[in-house]
């Protein structure tokens, strides 16, 4: 079950969470989904110690800036990963 | 056959495309380890088995809904040019999201033809694809190729031609569930009055594009004769909803495939993650970045000196022994004074270039590039830039024109535009020559420190232009970074000279055309009137020169320096071209007669090689900003500013100078 | 076990390139000290700063190691590539400086003395651990 959903920005490098919604508007969304960040999609943040952070969507990585992170909500998966 | 096929490849950014693109039409186009490389279309033409095929490159696109300049071509060129197969080209390590755009594409209906690319990397990885079984599955032909390798080159264009066979083409349908699916139905029916538009593209793809709000087909359906109905129809719904819900039933569809096909659990960290951990470290990530610059600039200056030394020593033999030997004398000058001392001045620095972009090659083939962008996103992003606009600032040190061109990624126009601006800054590798020359001439043992400020001279004048242009007459958010960090690869010793080649080549093509055009310029203005000595003021060079000089007087250069700096717009080169055609052919070198020149003072060089580094983009550089801009104003702009800019920091450099200095 | 010895391994090297660096760079500021010339540590802030970056990301490997969280593994091995990389190009500018004195005739009054510093000699310490634990890094570089 879901414990509720925060955005991506705010998770701890190795967290592991389930994407619930991407709200980035116009253009970026398409983009965005393009990429793989789509509802349940599952993403691991592998650096998160600067500004931007490194997240990890299946085998692909990016690099993403807070103010986008901020725009993917994730809930973290209990139970089912 | 009699007609020729056209094929386009498309695929995610960084897939291969361009790699399979040179294998199959034998072409040099720029490959490298990171996205965004490819920002125009490129054509070639192969013929196999007396069958003709034209080959597009384009730039890479995650999804059909175009975001940034480059990807809007990639989607003209498959929406519009309708090309008669679309090969699309997939990296089968990361099949999931590249399969996406494969449903995109395939609803679109083209002929479509899936080259499976890097087959080796998803084998090492124990992870091969079964990809009989998955062309089963989506109903498309797909080869196995490997392009570094050039493997299934053969199988992908026997493809492509019973393909472009096969038409008419049916559906892959995806469901989208019944919601959307009413929408669908209820948008076909308007849809399919506009016979211009139904004519030209799939009336479902039309439905499905419209209910995700696509910007691109909306304006294609506004004005037609649909337009009225299904914009009542889609100020009802929310498409961001429908966006979003749509993608997701598309990921479900690929997601009930790939177990069957291949083992989907994916790799946990990976040797690239390791190395991120470090490189991209908080405190480390920026020391190590400028410890690996140093290093690139230890290669690129000492290394090359020995060279250098063979080379000079020959061009000023060869001058030499042209005056004196060739008759009539004039023409011994010309070739003498003219075109050796002229050319050669230059080509003495082939050594120098050739290592630079050898660097460049290694730091675009490893992926480190990307990583370079990710670690310098936050100090730019305090002064009004996205971490990816490093990446054209880095192409810089190369050479302005491709640099100016990878602007196209860079998704908001205004971050575009001041990129594009502040690219001049940068210094190129035409530049270099005038700093290995002065500098070695005038600061000795100090040549290398003195060099190393004029770069970071450069980008800081970069940066806070960049800033000033933010914050005065480019105002506006940042936009946001989103960019893929492609995996490290062990660049191979071959791609990487390749690469060093081809780039390297351009500067010997470039000394043999533009240079050797303005050394001999150059040469005969110095030499007529008929009658004057040779280069003194009463030639037409001088002439020219002291009627430029009260302009860049004030910053301590003579006639000689304002007539090298008048050419060096043609290229930037072309100044150390045309010293080398004024001071003339003797026993000495260059580096020397510049020395012995007593209008020439330690500080007056460092005042010439930071008005050389800022004055003006070259005549190809302007040629690109006016491209890429579209308009004059920049254009013009771009010359204006650089020109201020350099007169201020090289009269304040200039006139500081000799407190650092002594006086020297 | 073997993580008993890389974290030694780390630290000695780590503290060895962040000493050197730190004696460039003050010896940069303040003056070249004869002692210090003996054992081939001359002053000069920017190979001073690269020893003391190459030092730097030893000795964080080794903190975190000696925390025990894993995390520290990647920086040994990237300081190690650091150090081997680095310490090429030093030889290779060695060598460019060599031939050099020898085209322009300079060659006798030319030592290698002169140009040899930390940066290549720390490197052949470097070697060793990339023998030692090369292969064990790169198996990851080539699936990767
Ligand atoms: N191992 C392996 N590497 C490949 C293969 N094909 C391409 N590469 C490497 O992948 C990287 C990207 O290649 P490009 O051809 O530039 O990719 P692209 O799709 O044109 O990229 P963009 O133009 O940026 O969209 C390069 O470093 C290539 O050497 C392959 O089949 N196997
Ligand atoms: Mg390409």
């Amino acid at each position: 079950m879901m414990e509720g959903t925060c955005p991506l920005a705010l998770l701890a490098a190795g967290t592991e969470a389930k994407v619930t919604d991407v709200r980035a508007g116009r253009g970026m969304q398409a983009r965005l989904l393009g990429m793989g960040f789509c509802p349940d999609a599952r993403v691991t943040v592998q650096c998160a110690d600067r500004g931007s952070i490194i997240v990890s969507v299946g085998d692909a990585r990016y690099a993403l800036s807070r103010g986008i992170a901020m725009k993917i909500f994730v809930g973290i998966a209990k139970g089912s990963a | 056959m009699t007609r020729e096929i056209r094929i386009a490849l498309t695929g995610n950014p960084n897939v291969g495309k361009t790699t399979l693109f040179n294998a199959l039409t034998g072409s040099r186009q720029h490959v490298g380890n990171w996205p965004g490389v490819t920002v125009e279309k490129k054509t070639g033409k192969v013929s196999r088995n007396g069958c003709e095929f034209e080959v597009v490159d384009l730039p890479g696109t995650y999804s059909l809904t175009a975001y940034s300049a480059d990807e809007v071509i990639a989607r003209d060129f498959i929406l519009d040019e309708k090309p008669d197969v679309v090969v699309q080209v997939v990296d089968a390590t990361n099949l999931e999201r590249n399969l996406y755009l494969t449903t995109q594409l395939a609803e679109l209906r083209t002929p479509l033809v899936i080259a499976l690319n890097m087959a080796d990397m998803a084998e090492a990885q124990g992870n091969p694809i079964d990809y009989r079984k998955l062309s089963g599955f989506l109903e498309i032909p797909i080869v196995r190729t490997v392009g570094t390798r050039g493997e299934g080159l053969q199988d992908l264009l026997d493809a492509a031609v019973k393909e472009a066979k096969t038409s008419p083409h049916h559906e892959h349908t995806i469901g989208y569930g019944n919601e959307a699916e009413e929408m669908i139905a209820k948008l076909t029916d308007p849809l399919s009055a506009d016979r211009t538009l139904s004519g030209k593209y799939p009336l479902r793809w039309l439905a499905v594009k419209l209910l995700e709000g696509d910007e691109n087909v909306l304006a294609k359906v506004r004005g037609g004769a649909a337009s009225a109905r299904v914009q009542s129809i889609l100020s009802s719904i929310n498409s961001d909803e429908y966006e979003a819900t749509m993608a997701d039933k598309r990921y479900e569809a690929i997601a009930a495939i790939l177990p069957q096909v291949h083992r989907t659990n994916t790799r946990g960290t990976t040797f690239s993650d390791m190395v991120d951990r470090v490189v991209t470290n908080r405190y480390l990530g920026i020391p190590i970045f400028l410890a690996l610059m140093w290093g690139a600039f230890e290669l690129t200056f000492t290394v090359a000196t020995p060279f250098m030394t063979v080379i000079d020593t020959l061009t000023v033999w060869l001058a030499e022994f042209a005056v004196a030997s060739i008759e009539p004398a004039w023409l011994g000058s010309l070739i003498g004074d003219g075109i050796i001392s002229g050319v050669g001045a230059v080509l003495i620095f082939l050594p120098n270039i050739l290592i630079l972009f050898l660097i460049l090659a290694l730091l675009e083939d490893s992926g480190y590039l990307a990583r370079a962008a990710f670690i310098m996103d936050r100090p730019l992003y305090a002064l009004g830039l996205p971490g990816k606009a490093f990446i054209p600032m880095l192409i810089g040190f190369g050479c302005n024109v491709p640099a100016i061109m990878a602007t196209r990624s860079i998704e908001s126009e205004k971050d575009r535009l001041i990129s594009i601006l502040v690219n001049p800054f940068m210094s190129c590798s035409a530049r270099l020559p005038v700093y290995v020359l002065f500098a070695g001439a005038f600061f000795g043992a100090h040549a290398g420190g003195v060099m190393f400020f004029l770069y970071v001279l450069g980008i800081a004048v970069a940066i806070a232009s960049a800033k000033l242009f933010r914050s005065t007459i480019l105002p506006g958010e940042v936009s946001p970074f989103v960019m893929e960090m492609p995996p490290y690869r062990l660049p191979t010793a071959m791609t990487s000279l390749m690469h060093m080649w081809s780039r390297g080549s351009m500067y010997l093509r470039k000394a043999g055309t533009i240079i050797l055009l303005g050394a001999m310029l150059v040469w005969a203005l110095a030499s007529f009137p008929y009658g004057v000595e040779y280069g003194s003021a009463e030639s037409f060079a001088g002439m020219l020169g002291h009627l430029v000089e009260p302009l860049v007087a004030p910053l301590g250069f003579d006639w000689k320096v304002a007539v090298a700096l008048i050419f060096g717009f043609l290229a930037k080169e072309v100044v150390v071209g045309s010293l080398g055609v004024l001071y003339g052919a003797g026993e000495e070198s260059l580096t020397d007669a510049l020395f012995a020149d007593p209008s020439l003072s330690a500080a007056t060089a460092l005042a010439l090689m930071v008005f050389v580094l800022l004055y003006m983009p070259c005549v190809a550089a302007l040629g690109v900003i006016k491209k890429e801009t579209g308009s004059w104003k920049w254009t013009g702009f771009a010359v204006a500013y650089g020109i201020v800019v350099a007169w201020v920091l090289a009269f304040v450099v200039g006139h500081l100078a000799p407190f650092f200095i002594g006086g020297a | 076990m073997s993580n008993g010895i890389k974290i030694l391994f780390g630290a000695v090297l780590g503290v060895l390139y962040a000493a050197c660096g730190l004696l460039q760079v003050v010896q940069a500021i303040f003056g070249t000290m004869e002692s210090l010339e003996a054992l081939f540590i001359p002053g000069n802030i920017f190979s001073g700063s690269v020893l003391l970056v190459i030092g730097t990301v030893f000795l964080t490997g080794v903190r975190k190691l000696s925390i025990g969280t894993e995390e520290g593994m990647p920086f040994i091995y990237v300081g190690i590539l650091f150090s081997v990389g680095i310490g090429l190009v030093e030889l290779l500018a060695l060598c460019a400086l060599g031939a050099d004195a020898y085209l322009v005739g300079e060659w006798a009054d030319w030592s290698a003395a002169d140009a040899v510093n930390p940066l290549l000699y720390l490197a052949v310490i470097g070697v060793l651990g990339l023998l030692a634990w090369g292969k064990e890094f790169f198996r990851g570089a080539r699936a990767a």
